[in-house]
C-alpha cells in the first residue's frame, strides 16, 4: 500500500515536471552546481554591503542612543557669565510656550564613554535628592541595584548600559584623581546600578558644587509629553540664539550628527557604488558565460518553434529568480551576522548596533537592480542576432 | 501544402556571393514522405530550412498553406514550426538536464501531451527508459526520443535532417521507419545522403549545388509506395 502511495507520488511529480519542463526552476534546480555558485556571488554581495553600512551606520546611532537622554529634558546653560543662571530660569519661566513639569537646577561634571570609535564625552550630572529621583522617574530608571548617591558625598548611580560600557560595578570609581579622562579630586564610587536602557550618569549636586570646577549652575526644563518637550526645545533654539546661552536638545543633536555625518555617508556612497559597479560587470560576464554554455539549448528550443520573446522571458525569470533568491538570501545572512556581531561583539560593552537597520539593507538594493539590468543586457544582446541554425547544423557547438 | 517557387538561398561568404539552393521549385504533398537526395554540400540542409521556414527564401518563394513564409514574421514562422511541423536534426539534440518524457514535451506543454509524450515513447520501443537523462540513453535511443518529440501535437510535417547520420545503417534504418511509421497523417520531408535510408519514400527529389537535378525540374524517383 505504501509502495503504492510512493508509486504514486513520484508518478505525479513526474507528471508535473513533465508538463512544464522549461519552467525557469527546471533549470535552476537541475543545474544547481551552476546556479548556486551566482546566488552565492549575490549573497555575499549583499552580506558585505549590508554589514559595512550596518557597522558604519552604528555611529551615529550609538551617538543617538547613548544621549538619548536628551530627549526628556531641555538643558539650557549660561555663557560667558556664570551668574545669568537666575535671569535664564526667570525667561523660562515667563516665556516658555508649554507648561513646564517641572525646572530643575543642577551642575554638571564630564566622564567618558568607550564606543567603537573611540572615547565619547559624557555628563555626569549633579542633582538635588528629590529632582534625582524625578530624573530617574522620567529615565524609567526607577528600579534601582544599591542606592542614590547621598548629599554631599563623592558617590555616584550609573545605568545598566553605562555600567556595562565601563565595566562598573558596585563599589567601583566613576571618577578618579589619577584617571585625567574621568577626573574629580576624590574617588567617586559607584553606589547604585540603575536598571533602565537610558544612559545615565548622576551624582549629588552637593559634592559637584564643593569640588567642581568650573562653578556653573544650568537649567533642566522638563515638558510633560514628548511633543510639548519637543516644541519646548525648539522654542529654545530660537529665544536664546545670539545670547550668552548655550541649548542642549535632543534635535540639535540629531541635526549635527546627520551633518557631522553627511560626508561620511557620500563617502560610502562613492564605495558603495563602485562596488556595485564591479560585482555588477563581474555578475555580467558570469551571466555571459552561463548563457554561453546554453547556446545549444537555445538553439534548439528556436529551431522547434519558440520565439526569441518567449526565450527572453524564460531567461529574464530565471535570472530574476537567482538575483532575488540570493538577494533574500543575503538579507538573512546579513541579519544574521549582525545578531552575532551584536551579542558577541557589541553588547558586552553597551556599543550600539541595529541588525534590522533599515538604511543597511536600503543600501542593497542596488545590487539586485543593476545585476537584473546586466543579465537581461547581455541576453537581449546574444538574442538579438541569434540564428538557431547555426545550433542545430553544429556551426555554433 | 508547402510550395517553392524558384527559391534561392545566397550566403555572404567574405563579401562573395554562395548559392546554397538555386531556383528550387518544389511541392510537398500532403501525406507523403518527401526524400531529397544529394551529396555533402549540395545545399540539402538549406532546402530544408527554407521549406520548413528557418530561413526566409533571398528570392522566390516558399509558401505554406497558401501563405507565404516571407511575409510571415519571426514570431508567425516560430509559431507556424511549434504548431505544424515538428524536427529531427543530424545530432540527436536533447537538453541535458531533463528527462526524455521532459525532453518530448519541449515541442508542447500541458497534461495531455505528457500522455500523448508517454504514448509514443512507448509506441517507440523507450516506454522504460522514459525517465532517464539523456547521458543514460545511446545514440539510437536519444534520436528515438527525438522522434518522439518531432511526432508530439501531430504536426502537419515532420522535417528529418540527415537523422541517421550519427547512428550506424541498422539504427538508422529504424529510426527512418519508425519516422515513417508514427507520422500518422502528416507529410514527411527527409533529408539524406544515403540512398538506402529512403526505401520508404514516396517520392525521391536530388539536389545537386543547391540546384534540382534535371534543371529547375524536380527528379521524381518512382518507389512504388
Amino acid at each position: 500500500m505504501q509502495a503504492e502511495t510512493t508509486l504514486a507520488g513520484a508518478n505525479a511529480k513526474a507528471t508535473k515536471s513533465a508538463s512544464r519542463p522549461l519552467a525557469a526552476y527546471m533549470y535552476l534546480l537541475r543545474n544547481i552546481g551552476k546556479t548556486a555558485p551566482l546566488i552565492a556571488v549575490i549573497t555575499l554581495a549583499v552580506l558585505l554591503v549590508a554589514g559595512i553600512v550596518a557597522l558604519m551606520d552604528s555611529i551615529p546611532y550609538s551617538i543617538r542612543v547613548i544621549y538619548s537622554y536628551s530627549k526628556t529634558a531641555l538643558g539650557i546653560s549660561p555663557r560667558w557669565d556664570p551668574t545669568q543662571t537666575p535671569a535664564l530660569r526667570s525667561v523660562v519661566i515667563k516665556e516658555c510656550p508649554v507648561p513646564i513639569e517641572r525646572l530643575v537646577t543642577c551642575r554638571a561634571s564630564s566622564a567618558q564613554v568607550k564606543s567603537i570609535v573611540g572615547k565619547w564625552p559624557f555628563v555626569v550630572l549633579g542633582l538635588h535628592q528629590n529632582d534625582m529621583l524625578y530624573y530617574l522617574h522620567r529615565l524609567d530608571g526607577d528600579k534601582i541595584v544599591g542606592r542614590l548617591p547621598k548629599p554631599g558625598a563623592a558617590e555616584a548611580l550609573v545605568s545598566e548600559p553605562v555600567a556595562r560600557n565601563r565595566g562598573l560595578k558596585i563599589g567601583s570609581d566613576l571618577l578618579s584623581p589619577t584617571d585625567t579622562d574621568n577626573y574629580s579630586p576624590y574617588h567617586v564610587k559607584v553606589v547604585g546600578i540603575a536598571e533602565t536602557k537610558e544612559w545615565i550618569m548622576v551624582t549629588d549636586i552637593e559634592y559637584l558644587e564643593a569640588n567642581q570646577f568650573p562653578a556653573v549652575n544650568f537649567l533642566l526644563v522638563f515638558a510633560p509629553t514628548p511633543q510639548q518637550q519637543g516644541k519646548l526645545d525648539h522654542w529654545a533654539e530660537k529665544r536664546f540664539k545670539g545670547s550668552h546661552a548655550q541649548i542642549f536638545a535632543y534635535h540639535l543633536l540629531e541635526k549635527d550628527t546627520n551633518d557631522m555625518f553627511k560626508i561620511l555617508y557620500k563617502i560610502l556612497d562613492v564605495v558603495i557604488g563602485t562596488l556595485v559597479l564591479v560585482i555588477t560587470i563581474m555578475m555580467g560576464m558570469l551571466m555571459n558565460i552561463y548563457q554561453s554554455q546554453r547556446l545549444v539549448e537555445f538553439g534548439l528550443l528556436q529551431a522547434l518553434g519558440y520565439t526569441k520573446r518567449q526565450l527572453l522571458r524564460r531567461v529574464t525569470l530565471e535570472a530574476v529568480l537567482v538575483i532575488v533568491g540570493g538577494w533574500v538570501v543575503g538579507l538573512f545572512m546579513a541579519y544574521g551576522l549582525l545578531l552575532v556581531v551584536k551579542a558577541t561583539l557589541m553588547d558586552p560593552s553597551a556599543f550600539s548596533l541595529n541588525p534590522f537597520d533599515p538604511t543597511a539593507y536600503t543600501y542593497t538594493l542596488p545590487i539586485p537592480i543593476a545585476i537584473f539590468a546586466a543579465a537581461v543586457l547581455t541576453v537581449w544582446l546574444r538574442f538579438r542576432n541569434f540564428d538557431p541554425v547555426g545550433v542545430v547544423e553544429r556551426r555554433l557547438v | 501544402m508547402i510550395q517553392a517557387r524558384g527559391a534561392s538561398l545566397v550566403y555572404y561568404d567574405h563579401g562573395r556571393e554562395v548559392f546554397a539552393c538555386r531556383n528550387v521549385d518544389l511541392e510537398v504533398r500532403p501525406g507523403e514522405f518527401l526524400g531529397i537526395l544529394g551529396p555533402s554540400g549540395s545545399g540539402k540542409s538549406s532546402l530544408l530550412y527554407l521549406l520548413s521556414g528557418l530561413k526566409t527564401p533571398s528570392s522566390g518563394d516558399v509558401a505554406f498553406d497558401g501563405r507565404s513564409v516571407g511575409d510571415l514574421n519571426d514570431e508567425e514562422r516560430s509559431k507556424m514550426r511549434l504548431n505544424d511541423f515538428g524536427f529531427v536534426f543530424q545530432q540527436p539534440f536533447l537538453l541535458g538536464y531533463l528527462t526524455a518524457i521532459e525532453n518530448v514535451t519541449v515541442a508542447t506543454v500541458g497534461k495531455a501531451a505528457y500522455e500523448e509524450a508517454r504514448e509514443l515513447l512507448d509506441r517507440l520501443g523507450m516506454g522504460e527508459k522514459s525517465h532517464r537523462y539523456p547521458h543514460e540513453l545511446s545514440g539510437g535511443e536519444r534520436q528515438r526520443v527525438c522522434v518522439a518529440r518531432a511526432l508530439l501535437g501531430d504536426p502537419m510535417v515532420v522535417f528529418a535532417d540527415e537523422p541517421t547520420a550519427s547512428l550506424d545503417h541498422a539504427n538508422g534504418s529504424q529510426v527512418v521507419h519508425l519516422l515513417n511509421q508514427h507520422r500518422g497523417s502528416g507529410s514527411l520531408v527527409m533529408v539524406t545522403h544515403d540512398p538506402s535510408m529512403l526505401a520508404e519514400a514516396d517520392r525521391i527529389v536530388e539536389l545537386n549545388d543547391g540546384m534540382l537535378a534535371s534543371g529547375h525540374q524536380a527528379t521524381e524517383v518512382a518507389t512504388g509506395h
